[in-house]
């Protein structure tokens, strides 16, 4: 670290550092993109998406998880071939069959997950795959190469080092160099700065802004508002695989992106006021102390988060996808281990780790995602409709299983969410979404004695089953029940919660009485920003 | 307007039948047209063939010899299919459970009624030893178990071969490179057979009650299933891969044990004769379920039995083993086949 990294000035020489090149008029867009669709089974992962990247310019990409930004990139880097649309590359369609058409193409794409091999040097992973690579390769002669093109680049690696020890800055550096020795002139960053510290990411926008200058162009792919809103030129979202807006970054503010990232056309749902005399208790049934927790690549995910949870209430998590809400969802509920700070249920240390443990104590999930976590697609209705009652005396007992008895809590569980299964016997996966979702709702409210956390519990589904859905949560709160909900629609939470705590980047931002809080607040503190309430 | 292939999540049990028939006929229709390539009469054959096997009490009482061994090592790999894992290590835990039954019949005299249990035991703990390493990586470090349990059938069968043409050599010196007849004998069950066969097929029943009637079995079915549910609902992933797999080696132990005591009565290189990698392909015909292991192992015997037949006619060993591999090709593709559909092709435009 502490090696400025700088590009010489090229084409943009004249012009004051770092700042955009002029482009003469009539220059043709160093790439455009017009109506890219690519759809997968079962998913619309871009859908007529129109994108123009101009020389001389930073493009921020924003979007949630899911929203198709990867997508997209896949193919203009030559991973996927899109199922319509066209690529225009200085003016003239082109075809990108593979990876090494894009490359040859002058694009390069350097990945949040970085694609360098560990056990190899620095030299060796910059010349891996490379045409430029000589025949006879000799470390000293791989070495010396690499120091040519650090030079070159201006970018400070150490080439005889071995990547897996270097830091992730460090081998952030040897993937955009690995770009860069390609002659790329576009370079597409995904969330670059998720792995970096903050002085890291000062230098790469520097680099940045110094490639950007000799006329060659970046795709910026970020979740993260305010670094978007610095660095970038343009601005483009996209939401469940369209492109929803493309615009200036100058006088771009944060609230607007938030709300063009989560989407503000929903109608406001029907507010759900709690019943007269449901008072809220006064100890808290759940309760995080201090709570930080690691992602499963080992990233820190949530630092010092303390939230108090009551019977008789529902506090909403409010927060762009991806800032900790799935490490949140599985610390309450067991999954996943505290890295340091303290999980209390009653008031007590939760005595046994594990999610069996944690659903004994009376807290039901949720999970995010149905189907990777939630049920076991393949088995029967009544295999997945037991998941939390196996081991009870309702179905299991002495060690054994009972499919009848278990076939039996199916039908309940099913009568109870209102779902016909023509045949208990047959995979769940053969019930649509919707319905699969309200089993696993059911199936939660049983066992949620204390606690539901509901991580969004919409997602996917119709209105009817939302509606039906969030009244099974309001109707838990009547009954004196805690709900922690995970929701990425303002109006779902504001609707529905009666406190909103709002993550970013693992950290609460405030918690706030739900009837205070208004969308432009939420907005602000979703994209990093806003005192603590 | 073109049309292509769509592929539909479940298919109705029928259709899967009839994948199933169509590819067996499919690859016998094969083999019958390589057969007369060859100057053979496929129909004489196949008469044949299914006489032998069918047509005489010696013949299915061969047949359930056979019979026997293919449906415990087709338990041993069902078993780990259903937590989401491949055994393709039952040929040398089928020869360890065989050396552990065989140190127990040569060494411990007295009454077949409790050397007999004593063998079992031990071919059970030798098959679940077997497995014990490959277990162990894969539970706490992933190392994959394909790799693992396949590498030390090549240790059990040479390990087999050097017993018995070394320390446990027969010394009568009437036969070579095999151990002493094993005083210690499975009870006949006719003339050739013996009550082997009756406990292959209760081990498959208690198998198949195990997963669906046992709360260990509903974790295992669930763990196979999706992983990620399992942890979701606080199942403890790796000691059910642990058990699991002891168990699966222990089965396989168990058949070549029972291989010992009813069949050869000898401990030799060779008495596992494939029949742990066979038990793959029953299991694979079987599609994991245990109770389908009993049905596919009398098909995998069937065609066996029909490789003896055929060499007697001249066709080599090679041709057999092409057989069997065919229809178990033919019957993955099937399989796969009846997961599509025809549909036309919408063209979204751009």
């Amino acid at each position: 670290m502490g090696v400025p990294l700088a590009f010489p000035p090229g084409t943009g020489a004249g012009a004051a550092p770092g700042s955009p090149p002029a482009i003469p008029p009539g220059t043709p867009a160093l790439v455009e993109l017009q109506g890219i669709t690519k759809a997968f089974p079962g998913v619309l992962a871009n859908d007529a998406v129109d994108l123009t990247v101009m020389p001389g310019e930073i493009h921020a990409l924003l979007g949630e998880n899911g929203a198709g930004k990867s997508t997209l990139m896949n193919i203009l880097t030559g991973i996927y071939q899109p199922d319509a649309g066209t690529i225009i590359l200085d003016g003239y369609a082109r075809a990108l069959p593979s990876p090494q058409a894009a490359i040859r193409a002058g694009i390069g794409m350097v990945h949040q997950h970085f694609k360098l091999v560990p056990a190899f040097t620095v030299a060796e992973n910059i010349h891996l795959g490379w045409s430029r690579t000589p025949w006879r390769a000799s470390a000293a002669a791989l070495e010396a190469r690499t120091r040519a093109l650090a030079a070159r680049f201006n970018l400070a690696v150490r080439p005889d080092a071995v990547v897996g020890d270097l830091s992730a800055g460090e081998q952030q550096r040897v993937e955009i160099l690995r770009v860069l020795a390609r002659d790329a002139r576009l370079l597409i960053l995904d969330e670059p700065t998720a792995v970096l510290t903050p002085a890291e990411a000062r230098e790469l926008f520097a680099a940045l802004r110094a490639f950007r200058a000799s006329g060659n162009a970046v795709i910026f792919i970020s979740h993260k508002l305010d670094e978007v809103v610095a660095i970038a030129d343009r601005i483009s979202v996209l939401r469940g695989g369209r492109k929803v807006a493309t615009r200036p970054a100058a006088g771009a503010d944060e609230r607007g992106l938030a709300a063009l990232m989560v989407g503000h056309d929903i109608t406001l749902r029907r507010a759900r006021p709690r019943a007269a005399g449901t008072p809220v208790s006064a100890a808290p049934v759940l309760e995080l102390d201090r709570v930080c927790a690691r992602d499963d690549r080992g990233l820190v995910a949530l630092r010092d988060v303390t939230l108090a949870l009551h019977g008789g209430e529902i506090l909403g998590i409010a927060g762009v996808a991806g800032n900790g809400q799935r490490e949140l969802s599985q610390v309450v509920t067991g999954m996943r281990r505290v890295a340091g700070g303290a999980v209390r249920i009653d008031g007590r240390p939760v005595a046994r780790t594990g999610a069996a443990a944690f659903a004994a104590a009376g807290i039901g999930h949720i999970p995010e995602d149905r189907l990777r976590s939630g049920l076991a697609p393949d088995l029967s209705v009544a295999d997945n409709a037991v998941l939390r009652e196996y081991a009870g005396p309702r179905v299991g007992g002495g060690g054994l299983f009972r499919p009848w008895a278990a076939a039996r809590l199916a039908r309940t569980i099913a009568a109870d969410a209102a779902v016909a299964v023509p045949d208990f016997g047959m995979p769940i996966r053969n019930l649509s979404g919707g319905n699969q979702q309200r089993l696993v709702a059911r199936r939660e409210i049983r066992v949620a004695e204390r606690v539901l956390v509901a991580a969004y519990p919409s997602r996917g589904l119709d209105v009817g089953a939302i509606d039906t859905l969030l009244s099974y949560l309001a109707e838990l709160r009547d009954r004196g029940r805690a709900v922690l909900l995970f929701s990425e629609e303002f109006e779902e939470i504001l609707a529905l919660a009666d406190r909103v705590a709002v993550l970013f980047e693992g950290r609460v931002m405030g918690v706030m009485p739900a009837a205070e809080a208004d969308v432009e607040t939420l907005g602000l503190m979703m994209g990093g920003r806003g005192a603590r309430a | 307007m073109s049309w292509r292939f769509q592929r539909v999540p479940t298919v109705p049990a029928g259709a899967a039948l009839a994948g199933r028939v169509g590819a067996i006929l499919a690859a016998l229709a094969c083999v019958a047209a390589v057969l007369s390539l060859a100057g053979l009469a496929p129909a004489r054959l196949g008469a044949e063939v299914i006489g032998s096997a069918f047509g005489s009490v010696a013949g299915l009482e061969d047949l359930g010899l056979l019979v026997t061994p293919l449906i415990l090592t087709g338990i041993a790999v069902a078993l780990t299919q259903r937590i989401g894992l491949w055994n393709i290590g039952g040929e040398g835990q089928f020869n360890a459970g065989a050396l552990a039954a065989t140190a127990v019949g040569l060494h411990a005299g007295g009454d077949d009624a409790w050397v007999l249990p004593l063998m079992a035991l031990a071919g059970a703990a030798g098959g679940a030893a077997w497995i014990l390493v490959p277990t162990l990586a894969r539970a706490f470090a992933g190392v994959s178990e394909l790799i693992t349990t396949l590498l030390l059938n090549f240790v059990a069968a040479l390990l087999v071969a050097w017993l018995c043409t070394g320390p446990w050599r027969d010394p009568s010196g009437r036969a070579l490179a095999t151990t002493a007849r094993i005083p210690a004998e499975l009870p006949p069950l006719g003339d050739t057979l013996h009550w082997g066969l009756p406990a292959a097929i209760a081990v498959a029943i208690l198998a198949a009650g195990l997963l669906a009637f046992t709360r260990f079995g509903y974790e295992v079915r669930i763990a196979g299933a999706n992983p990620g549910a399992a942890l979701y609902a606080g199942i403890p992933v790796r000691t059910r891969i642990v058990a699991v797999m002891l168990l699966s080696g222990a089965v396989a132990g168990l058949a070549g044990t029972i291989e010992l005591a009813g069949t050869v009565h000898r401990l030799q290189g060779g008495i596992s004769n494939n029949y742990g990698y066979l038990g793959i392909m029953v299991a694979v015909l079987a599609r994991g379920s245990c109770l389908g292991v009993i049905a596919g192992a009398v098909l995998m015997a069937a065609l066996l039995n029909a490789g003896i037949v055929l060499q007697t006619q001249g066709v080599n060993t090679s041709t057999v083993l092409a057989i069997t591999g065919l229809i178990l090709l033919f019957t993955a593709v099937g399989d796969e086949i009846v997961h599509y559909r025809p549909v036309r092709r919408t063209r979204i435009l751009g």
